[in-house]
């Protein structure tokens, strides 16, 4: 039997089960919602998915790639079950796993398609930085509406962004990074029209949310602006031309910040010109 | 600051925060307080919704200390509000809460509400901007109106909202705007029906006008007909004062009914601003005429079981007269006479003790014209309904004829679901939250316009008046069923039927 149709016996037994309770369940759904997810990455990601669930009802694929073992495809389904509050019905989110090895990592298109939800969006999380050029990356992207990624996970920033940069016009990308920094954006941005004359900006924070904000700051203002940094967890202090900037407020969690990606279907030209110009110089 | 040339603003998500501004409560030792607008407001708070400068000033006759005011309402937060208790949210909103006990006859005592307010201003920066909120029995609402007006504020904004009922009849309605127009613009004033702040309500509106399949075909000749149901399982609950005066007929039909009739009737709107929404709902109310008396019916519950347990009739209720003519139930059949509608009956029906809660829009497509089957396969096939739940299990369902799996053509009717919860599951907000919201926005879309409620009681009245010249024979239904046979008399003479379920 093929990976696809076990994946559906799966889930055709799951639901035969949920129902036993005489409950009518209830499949809306919103999306497909694919998570590319090496294993280092699935603790993190499940904890994510879990805050999710409240919000985006979807059919959850996680490829997980294990690359350098014999070629093997190795699903499992899952259902969970939400109670609604007043509500008679039970509502079920699927949640696939799938395990590709050795060679299947480069070809995960072609388990994707069958399993996508007709007519509702696709929406990728990225794990980690994408890897560029390959054929899991293109086949992704073949059948994803939205790319989205947290380019803190990633290694090689702020001259990544020139890589993300060629993936514009296929698809829309959003960077949970630079949801990240809204809080602190706002702020900046209530220093209008003092803040327009800005050389120097220095930041204490993640290097990925410290180049978006410059890079924010530069394409808004279509000028050069420095940045100096210094290393923190999260986004702790900013300052402008040596004047500190007031908190930006509470962080939100990788759950909310996910779920609003989620909510996002165009391109996002703010953020574009922001990561175009977080690139080395010359852009 | 020059807002429009700030570069950085683009893509900020900023979200319709409104003004600074102090929300006013009269009736603050109400139920009406307890049970809806502190929830809702902090509910608001919880998604810091409210201005950062933002303070609540509660007013009613009953004396009692800030203190004890924010005391009881933080207990009634923990009881009522949907949202878990915090106390940063708590302290947050409290911040700057002060009761006023007095009585607004007395002109003295609204002097004392407009002093603590001047306070609050200095304070906490509320800039002059008041939303008053008129949670008071009607009896209180015209002296406190005055009282308000006589002392409007010079600087900031003023907005009132007005609680349901307006008037109990034209000339009261007339009366009230009238007298709402001696001291402040129609913009300045937000009448509320809560129906219009429900997610439900408005994804109406949401179905009709953003989907493209839907509104070629919702017009009569598509359309059999269009029920709407607005019932109650519960009794009057102790509100005989109230009921005895109001009805049915003032209690649901005027507002909420005829604005779900309104919404499921309009044309399409050329924007979603206030005014161009409402305009439309008044050509809807404009261009429905009185229904005859036949087409009416009225009826007053008397004992029966709800829910397995037997409960009294309207008329043992404690505070009602022992031989009240007031009715508890209302059936229509109403016409919308317009180029879409024409023909097309709306049926209509509210009471209270009916069989169950349930509010729905029902539309009822034409029958397929000639469907290919035997005429056995066709038993269980009845033509497609979309239906609207507006409460409980919010959401909308299609009716459809699909084949019976197996051997033959065995058609059956399947639904459809798509059931609010299900697709986001995000608990729905209460209607007060949205609708405070609006009004310290100046948002007046979904509040109604003087207009509306002229044409509304226009309707009610006819109605009332072909119902003063006979005596109906209370009670006529029993607690628990759907109404007296009348009701389905009504509609069975066109041979079709209320929907049960
Ligand atoms: N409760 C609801 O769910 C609901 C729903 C829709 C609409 N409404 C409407 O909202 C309004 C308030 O309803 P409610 O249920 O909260 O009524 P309620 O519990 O009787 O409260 C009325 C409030 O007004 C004050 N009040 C009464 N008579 C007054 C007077 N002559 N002068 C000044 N203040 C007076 C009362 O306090 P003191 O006695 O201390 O002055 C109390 O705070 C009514 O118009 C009602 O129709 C209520």
């Amino acid at each position: 039997m093929g990976v696809v149709s076990d994946i559906e016996r799966q889930l055709g037994k799951l639901r035969v089960l949920e129902e036993a309770d005489g409950m009518p369940e209830l499949r809306t759904s919103t999306m497909t919602h694919i998570v590319w997810c090496p294993p280092e990455w699935l603790a993190k990601a499940k904890g994510t998915l879990a805050g999710l669930a409240e919000r985006h009802p979807a059919r959850t694929i996680f490829l997980i790639p294990e690359s350098g073992r014999k070629s093997e495809v190795v699903a499992r389904a899952e259902l969970k079950g939400f109670q609604l509050p007043g509500m008679a019905h039970e509502v079920l989110s699927e949640v696939i796993q799938i395990r590709l090895r050795g060679d299947a990592v480069q070809h995960p298109g072609s388990i994707i398609t069958p399993l996508l939800v007709s007519d509702l969006p696709v929406f990728c999380r990225w794990r980690g930085e994408p890897s560029w050029g390959t054929g899991e990356l293109e086949e992704i992207l073949e059948v994803t509406d939205r790319l989205v990624v947290d380019s803190t996970e990633w290694r090689r920033t702020p001259a990544a962004y020139g890589d993300l940069s060629a993936l514009y016009e296929r698809t829309a990308v959003s960077d949970i990074a630079f949801s990240r920094t809204l809080p602190w954006r706002r702020k900046l941005a209530d220093l209008w029209p003092g803040i327009a004359t800005i050389e120097k900006l220095r930041i204490e924070g993640p290097r990925a949310d410290a180049e978006l904000i410059a890079g924010w700051l530069r394409s808004r203002m279509k000028r050069e602006i420095s940045l100096t940094r210094r290393n923190a967890e999260a986004v702790e202090a900013i300052w402008v031309d040596g004047e500190a900037v007031g908190h930006g407020g509470d962080p939100l969690s990788s759950s909310e910040l996910l779920s609003g990606e989620l909510d996002q279907f165009g391109r996002d030209p703010v953020y574009e010109a922001a990561a175009r110009a977080a690139l080395p110089t010359p852009r | 600051m020059n807002d429009e040339a700030n570069p950085l603003l683009e893509g900020l998500q900023l979200r319709r925060r409104p003004e600074s501004c102090a929300v006013v409560i009269f009736g603050a030792s109400g139920d009406l307080t307890k049970r809806k607008l502190f929830p809702a407001l902090y509910a608001l708070a919880y998604r810091k919704l409210l201005p950062e400068k933002f303070a609540i000033v509660g007013v009613a006759r009953s004396p009692q200390t800030s203190a004890k005011f924010a005391a009881a309402m933080k207990k009634a937060v923990k009881e009522h509000a949907r949202d878990p208790f915090r106390q940063d949210v708590w302290d947050a909103l409290s911040r700057g809460m002060r009761y006023v006990g007095t009585d607004f006859a007395d002109a003295e005592g609204e002097d004392r509400v407009g002093q603590v307010l001047e306070e609050i201003d200095a304070e906490y920066g509320t800039a002059g901007n008041r939303l008053y909120y008129l949670a008071v029995p009607p009896q209180a609402f015209a002296i406190t109106v005055s009282e308000i007006g006589k002392r409007r504020h010079k600087e900031g904004w003023v907005r009132l909202i007005v609680e349901k009922p307006f008037g109990r009849d034209l000339t009261s309605a007339l009366k009230l705007n009238e007298l709402l127009h001696t001291w402040f613009r129609e913009d300045e004033i937000f009448r509320i029906d809560h129906y219009l702040g429900k997610e439900t309500v408005q994804n109406m509106l949401a179905l009709r006008f953003a989907n493209g399949i839907f509104e070629p075909i919702w017009n009569r000749q598509f359309i059999d007909h269009v029920q709407i149901t607005v019932a109650e399982s519960m009794g009057i609950e102790g509100r005989a004062g109230f009921y005895e005066s109001a009805g049915v007929i003032r209690d649901i039909f005027q507002n909420h009914l005829l604005q779900l009739l309104a919404l499921t009737a309009m044309e399409p709107p050329i924007d979603f601003t206030a005014d161009s929404v409402r305009n439309e709902k008044v050509k809807v109310l404009k261009s429905m005429h009185t229904p005859g008396p036949k087409s009416v019916v009225r009826g007053q519950y008397g004992t029966g079981f709800v829910e397995g347990i037997e409960v009294p009739g309207y008329r043992e209720e404690d505070g009602v007269a022992p031989g009240s003519l007031t009715e508890t139930f209302i059936a229509a059949k109403l016409y919308v006479d317009n180029w879409r509608w024409a023909d097309t009956p709306f049926y209509v029906r509210a009471g209270k003790r009916l069989g169950r809660r349930e509010t729905t829009i029902a539309i009822q497509f034409q029958r397929a014209p000639h469907p290919p089957f035997e005429a056995i396969a066709g038993d269980g096939l009845r033509p497609n309904v979309l239906l609207i739940h507006v409460q409980p299990d919010e959401g909308v369902s299609l009716a459809i004829g699909a084949k019976v799996p197996g051997a033959g053509m065995t058609i059956r009717t399947v639904h459809m679901d798509f059931l609010y919860g299900g697709a986001f599951r995000t608990g729905l907000p209460e209607a007060y939250e949205r609708l405070i919201l609006d009004a310290m926005l100046g948002d007046a879309t979904l509040f109604t316009r003087e207009d509306e409620v002229e044409e509304q009681w226009k309707l009610v009245d006819a109605i009332l008046g072909g119902w003063s010249r006979d005596r109906p024979n209370f009670p006529n239904y029993a607690s628990g069923t759907w109404g007296p046979r009348s009701a389905d008399d009504l509609i069975h003479r066109d041979a079709r039927s209320w929907r049960r379920h």
